[in-house]
Formats: structure tokens, sequence, C-alpha cells
């Protein structure tokens, strides 16, 4: 059992499988993006896969064992620390998709309200 | 399932072919990136920003990069909320035919909600500004605080209908933290010693890491920013609350979704 | 303590300037503030001119490259930042004088006006690919608030569309940057560069084709450009103006850059950016043909012109670049011109379909003069400016005996011709209805700026010398991989 777990401690195996996982989810975000026809259903498609590309991000940058890059709890040098850049890039790129996110859904409603309509399909005001 | 739907009823060729060609580029991207990116970056820019973080004071090396080392990003970062902000304010800005519909006044929150709201505000209130004042000691920081900060005030929103914060005065605030932050980085541009955009102008004395007067500029650059989305978040959470109202087709969007 | 004029001024300034917008709402300066910035940094764009000839401007930001944030200025991005400064102002004296749209002078549309050409400046001057995505996402966002500034449904509906294929491309983008960080551990695009050809084929080819997406569609590139007319014929005319004048040529900037840079062999990318010009250059002239709406013709016109400029810069040699240079400056004054008079137009006709400008020459005469002005300055007829930029396109590939890009450029001017012409003639169509009652508003005034761009058109084409140094260091220094990597990486802390 132990063996087992020890496994899961080996970067590359563990790199792995937030690999799968994260690529999973990034597929099942484009399959949403292509196949959805409400408005509210495509940001969420869209959401998932940008949330994909910062879990890829963030867990292949850290290497199992690594701690935050804090100087607390009896840390005094920077060493043995996980690389500080994927999670700053993160943060910035988190804001950004939240900001985009909530302008668009915001048009959403705004469009919903004045033309009742939900679906890009109905979208028509813009073709001869 | 009494009633038996013909197969290609159940599944529309469309969607096959997207789960198909979905499913192809999985596996594509799998096979690419399990054989050639599952390694850290070695040697990358992340180490040797964490073998230069102590130069600047800070014991947080994620503060450090976000507010000093890639400062720049941040700026623009705060700028896209800015924006993001703005285009919702316009959205929502009162017109469109209709008066902008006030909350439904009668509609009150429940006890718990209200009672559990005046207890939990004062502590998350407290919790969001130790955040953003400890950005550069402990995790978290402007942004994060920030948002803490603005989630209490959207409770208070949600508890009390009554409750509104004032566009007009949001503005300012934002107003006056964000012109801060560039003044902060022009001021790092005219001193001699850093003669760089948001170059740390302050005293930083390495001695000091780990206390709260530490790092020269990034605590008060990050004090800035916290103050900034805080404005920026809560706007948008009041701009969608009066943007809130029944009507019979919002009930239908509910169904269809 | 010394002010020291740097490039993060193209950057800093606008955004003082907007978030202090409170201000200029209060003491009721929105418009002279926007204008005012754009000319401010057009003349300073201007002056940087003799610094930046002799040696490239390397401006860093905390921390020298590779590891920080670093503005690059050299003659290509103060080409770019002037040539942006300048349709900026000119869009915005436009909607300064103009006493219609009232929803474009207030606080949201300053604050998207101003930081949409901050972004695209940001967008040339940045030298970390990081930076470059939180340029692309201000620009972004500022371009989606944009188009729905008008909330009408329309407009709307327009911004909906702009907002999800743009954040879908921005993810693309932002998916090939991870990945580029991932293998490489670096962010600077000097030191990706050099790190660039060191990784396994196929993950290049993934990295290459993400960001080739992700570009193409803000680029507007066929076949990611079939959300572009929808959106021009959505937004408002004064605002598509930027679009195509100042956006894609930022994002076309940003395409041929990094294709140039990161990519030790150009090409390798050559055939298939050439291709990926020709087939937008010829599809689009195609269908701009059977368009009955102005603001649709001249999106596709302008994806046309997208595509030959696609097509000449892709070919990577000297002359075809700056001439695809000289190109782009030509197209980014010619589609403000004819979109602002387009604006000028719906305003007096509520319509701008075929069928409903019948005799427009009659009502607006010198609306109709300056669209045929613009229009043979698209075609590339003498002594506009668009006939030697077309010429030096040609000439380029003629030197080293490559002809089907040229045949294919003729033919495209050939068909450009048959649609501008069919628009010609309804404007200048014999009528027997009288003149139109001038609307409310509409003063000679109004065109002051088109006059402006109209004269440069002129001058650019009779004395293209002005520019043709400029021009030339502009083409060497996109092109010129070595001696970039040399100024950023020569330089240590």
């Amino acid at each position: 059992m132990l063996e087992v777990l020890e496994l899961f401690d080996r970067p590359a195996v563990l790199h792995s499988i937030y690999l799968i996982g994260s690529l999973i989810l990034f597929f099942i975000g484009l399959y949403g993006l292509l196949a959805k026809r409400h408005l509210l259903k495509i940001f969420v498609s869209i959401e998932i896969m940008e949330l994909a590309v910062y879990l890829i991000l963030i867990a292949i940058a850290t290497t199992p064992g690594e701690t935050a890059p804090i100087l607390s709890d009896g840390f005094t040098a920077f060493t043995s620390m996980s690389d500080p850049i994927p999670q700053a890039l993160t943060l910035t790129a988190i804001v950004i998709g939240v900001a985009v996110t909530a302008l668009g859904t915001s048009m959403a409603i705004q469009y919903h309200r004045l033309t009742g309509k939900v679906s890009v399909g109905e979208m028509t005001e813009l073709k001869d | 399932m009494s009633r038996r739907l013909p197969l290609r009823k159940r599944f529309r060729v469309h969607t096959l072919l997207l789960i198909a060609l979905c499913g192809w580029l999985l596996m594509l991207h799998l096979t690419l990136l399990l054989n050639h990116g599952l390694d850290a970056p070695s040697n990358g820019v992340g180490d040797l920003y964490l073998a230069r973080n102590s130069e600047t004071a800070s014991a947080n090396a994620v503060t450090t990069v976000v507010v000093s080392y890639r400062g720049f990003d941040t700026l623009g970062e705060v700028t896209v909320l800015f924006l993001a902000a703005t285009g919702i304010g316009m959205l929502f800005a009162g017109g469109l035919g209709a008066t902008p519909a006030l909350r439904d006044r009668n509609n009150h929150p429940n006890e718990v909600m209200v009672t559990g709201t005046r207890l939990l505000f004062p502590a998350l209130l407290l919790l969001g500004v130790y955040i953003v004042l400890h950005g550069h000691l402990s995790p978290g920081g402007g942004f994060q605080g920030g948002v803490i900060v603005a989630t209490a005030f959207f409770l208070r929103m949600i508890a009390d209908p009554k409750f509104n914060l004032d566009h007009a005065q949001l503005g300012w605030v934002e107003s006056f933290a964000g012109s801060g932050f560039v003044l902060f980085g022009m001021l790092g541009l005219v001193f001699v010693t850093t003669a760089s955009f948001l170059g740390n102008f302050l005293p930083h004395p390495v001695a000091a890491m780990g206390q709260l007067v530490s790092a020269g500029v990034i605590p008060l650059i990050y004090l800035l920013v916290g103050i900034k989305v805080g404005a920026e978040i809560g706007a948008i959470f009041q701009d969608m609350l009066e943007a809130d109202h029944d009507t019979p087709v919002s009930a239908r969007a509910a169904e269809e979704l | 303590m010394t002010l020291h004029f740097t490039p993060v001024w193209f950057i800093a300034v606008p955004l003082l300037l907007a978030f202090l917008a409170p201000l200029w709402v209060r003491w009721r300066l929105l418009m002279p503030v926007l204008f005012s910035a754009q000319v401010a940094l057009f003349v300073l764009a201007l002056s940087w001119l003799p610094t930046v000839r002799i040696a490239p401007i390397l401006e860093t930001i905390v921390i020298a490259p590779p590891l920080g944030i670093h503005l690059h200025l050299d003659a290509i991005a103060l080409l770019l930042v002037a040539l942006f400064s300048f349709a900026g102002a000119i869009v915005s004296a436009f909607i300064w004088l103009d006493n219609g749209a009232a929803h474009l002078r207030e606080r949201p549309a300053f604050i998207l006006m101003l930081l949409l050409i901050a972004g695209s400046n940001g967008m040339v001057l940045t030298g970390d690919i990081f930076n470059l995505y939180v340029f692309i996402e201000i620009v972004g966002v500022s371009a989606y608030a944009l188009a729905a500034i008008r909330r009408d449904k329309t407009a709307l509906e327009a911004g909906l569309k702009y907002v999800i294929v743009g954040s879908v491309a921005a993810i693309f983008i932002l998916f090939a940057i991870v990945l580029l960080y991932l293998q490489t551990g670096q962010l600077n695009i000097a030191a990706l560069a050099q790190a660039f050809g060191n990784m396994p084929a196929q993950m290049q080819l993934l990295i290459g084709l993400l960001m080739l997406i992700g570009l193409s569609i803000k680029a507007e590139l066929f076949p990611f450009n079939f959300w572009v007319p929808d959106i021009y014929r959505g937004s408002d005319p004064e605002i598509t103006a930027l679009y195509s004048g100042v956006l894609v040529k930022a994002f076309l900037f940003v395409l041929f850059h990094l294709t140039f840079i990161l990519l030790a062999d150009p090409t390798v990318a050559r055939n298939w950016l050439m291709a990926l010009g020709a087939i937008t250059m010829i599809v689009a002239e195609l269908v701009a043909l059977r368009q009955n709406d102005l603001r649709r013709m001249l999106a596709y016109s302008s994806l046309g012109q997208v595509g030959l400029i696609t097509l000449a810069l892709a070919f990577a040699s000297e002359a075809t670049t700056a001439g695809a240079l000289f190109h782009m400056v030509n197209h980014t004054l010619i589609k403000v011109l004819l979109f602002l008079l387009a604006a000028l137009m719906l305003r007096q006709y509520a319509s701008l379909k075929l069928t409903d400008v019948h005799g427009l020459s009659r009502t607006m005469p010198l609306a109709a003069g300056l669209f045929v002005l613009g229009a043979l300055a698209v075609l590339g007829l003498p002594p506009f400016s668009g006939f030697i930029s077309k010429l030096w396109i040609l000439k380029g590939f003629a030197d080293v005996q490559t002809f089907w890009p040229v045949a294919l450029i003729l033919t495209a001017a050939l068909i450009e011709a048959g649609y501008y012409f069919r628009w010609i003639r309804v404007f200048y169509a014999p009528t027997d209805a009288l003149p139109m009652a001038k609307i409310e508003g509409e003063k000679t005034l109004n065109y002051a700026p088109l006059l402006v761009i109209a004269g440069l058109l002129i001058v650019l084409g009779v004395a293209p010398f002005l520019l043709e140094d400029w021009l030339q260091q502009a083409a060497q220094a996109l092109l010129g991989r070595e001696a970039l990597l040399n100024a950023v990486l020569g330089v240590q802390p």
C-alpha cells in the first residue's frame, strides 16, 4: 500500500495525473464551446478552458516536496521552494479571466433584457 | 425509459462528431505533453528570482514577483479589471427605455441572513484588510484582500436592501488608488537610485525582512491595488444588483438553461 | 532627481489619464484630454525619431532582461506607436467636433478609447511575452466594451460575438505562453527565441499552431475572420475605424514579430503565412463584391488589405516588408477616413444599404468626394500613397522573380476596383429627388480631421521619401533577429 503512495510522490507520475486531468478539462470546455448555443453555457465553457490552462501551469511548474516561496515558519532562505512565477502569472491571468467573463455575462444579461434571446443561434440582428 | 426513441434521435451526429474531434485533439495533446512536457522548468527565471528575492526584503516571493519584478503586469491587470468595471457600469447605467430597476424593497432577506451578515461583516472586513496589509509577509495580497472586502460589502447589500454603495464615491476611491499606482511607478523613474518605472525607491533594508514595515514600496503598492480591486469589484456587484429584477423573460431563460 | 522621457510614457501617461477620469468629468475636459493626450504622444514619438534611428531604446522595468519586463523602442515600434497615436488623435478630434453620438463622448468611451490605444502601444513596445498577453487583454476588453457601447440590440450582439471569439483567441495565446514557460523557463521574448530551437520539434509545432490560431483570430486572418463583418456592421463606425486602423495593425505586428524572432529560420513559416495572407485577400475581396451594406463592404475591404499586408510581410524580404509597413500606414489612414465618412453618412441616411444611398453626392458632396479619394488611394492609383506602397510590394516580389503574389495582388486590386466603383456610381447616380435636408449639427468643421488625412495621403503619395528611410529601418528592425537578441541579451544587469 505504502509503495503505491510513494509512487504518487514521483514528479513524473504526479505531473502526468495533473496533466491528464487538466487536459480533459480543457477539451470538455472546448466541446462545450463548440456544441452549446446558450450564451451562459458558452461563457462557462470558456471559463473551464481557462481554468484548465491555469491548472497546467501551476501543476507542472511545482515539484512535490517544494514549499510555498514564503519565508515564515522557520524558513530562512529561499531554497527548495517552488517557482514563484507561475503563481504570479496565474494570479494575473485569473483576475483578467474574471474581468472578461464579468463583462461578457453583463452583455449577455443586457442583450437578453433587450431581446429576450439567450442563444447565439438566434443572433440575427447583424445579418442582412 | 418507457419511450424508446430511435438511436439517431438520441445521439445526434453533430454531437458525436464534436466529441470525436475533441477526443482526438485530447489524445494528440496528451501524447505530446506526456512525452515532452512533464518536467518543471529548470534553471529558468523563477530560480533566479528566488535567488535574488532577499534584496527586496519581502518575505513573500510571490508578492515580490507580482508587485515588483513583474509589477508592470500587475498594473496591466488592474487596468483590465478597471476596464471591465467601466464596461459593466456602462452597460448597466440607467436608461435602456425603462428606468433602472430598483431592487425589490418588499423582498426581505431572511433573519438568518441578516444576523449572520451583522456578525460576519466586521470579521470579513478585518480579514480583508489584514490580508492586504500582510501581502508581503504571508500568502495573499491586494487582489485577494480587496475581493474579500468587496464580498463583505456584497453581503451587506444582499442582507440590507437599503444599503447602497455610492458610485461616485467609489469612482473617486478607485481613481485615487489607480493614479497612485501609476504615480508610484513614475516616482521610481524619477529617483536616481532606481531610475526605473516601479523601482523600489524607499529604503528596504534586508534586516527588516518579515516585519510589517519592510520591503519599501511593495506593501504600499499592494495596498493601493487592494483599495482599487475592492472598489472595482464592489462597483461591479452594485451594478449587477441594480440590474437584477424579475421579468417573465428571465424565468424563460432559466428554463432554457 | 531627473525626469526621463522613456518609452514607459506611451503606456503610463494614458493609464494615469484614464484613472483620473472622474477629474476630467468634473471639469468637463474629457474630449480635450483624450485628443491632446494622443497629439502629445504623437509629438513625443516624432521627437524620438533621431535617437531611435541611431540605436533602439531599451527601457528596463525594475530588473534587467532577461529577468524582468522591458520595453523595446526600435524603428518599427516607433512607427506603429506614432501611427496609433495619430489615428487616435484623428478619431478623437472627429468625435470631439461632432455633435452626434453622445455616448462616444462620455466617461466610459473616454476610458475605453484611451486604453485601447495605450494597450496597442504596449503590445508593440513590450519585450516580455506574458506582458504581451496582459496588453492583448487590455486591448481586448476595451474593444469588447467599445463594440457594445451604443447598448442597442445590434451593438450588444456585436459585443457578445466579439467577447466570445476574442476570449477563445486569448485562451489559445495563453496556452501557448504557458507551454513556452514550462518548456524553457523564460518569459522574455529574446530569451525565448534563444531557447525555442532547443525544444522538441513537435512541441514547437504545437506552440506555433496555438499561437497562430490565437493571433490569426485577433488579426482577422482567414479562416478565423468569419466574425469580423458582423462586428464592423454592429459597432459605431468611429469605433470600427479604431479596430481597423489600430487594433488589427497591432496584432499583425505581434504575429510577425513573434514569427521572425522565435524562428531562427522564418522560411519555415513563410509559405504557410503567405498562403494564409493570399487566401484572406482573395476570399475577402470576392465576398466584398456581393455586399450591399457600406459597413460590411468596408469590413471585407479591410480584411482584403490585411491579407495583402500579411502576404507581403510573410515573404520576409526587406523590400516587401518595407512596402507592407508603408501599406499598413496607408491602410490605417484610408480606413480611418472611410469609416469616419461612413459615420457621417450614417447620421444623414440612417441606413447604409446600397439602395438607400442613391444620389448621396448631392446631399453630401464633400463626403462623396472624400470617399472617391479614399477609394482611389486604397486601389493604389497615383498620386495617392497607396500607389507607392503597392508599387514597393510588387517591386519587392518582382525583383526576386516571384510572380504569383504579383498576379494575385493585381487581381485583388481589379476586384476591389469593381466594388468601390459600384458604390461610387451609386453615390453619383442621377436622381430626381431633391437633395435631402441637412440634419442638424452637420458642420463643415466635422470634415477637418478627414481633410487632414486626405492631405496626408496625397503628400505621402507625392513625396514618399519623407518616410522611406524610416520604413527601411523599420523593416530591418522587424527582420533583424540577431540585432534584437544582441541588444536585449547583451546588456546584463
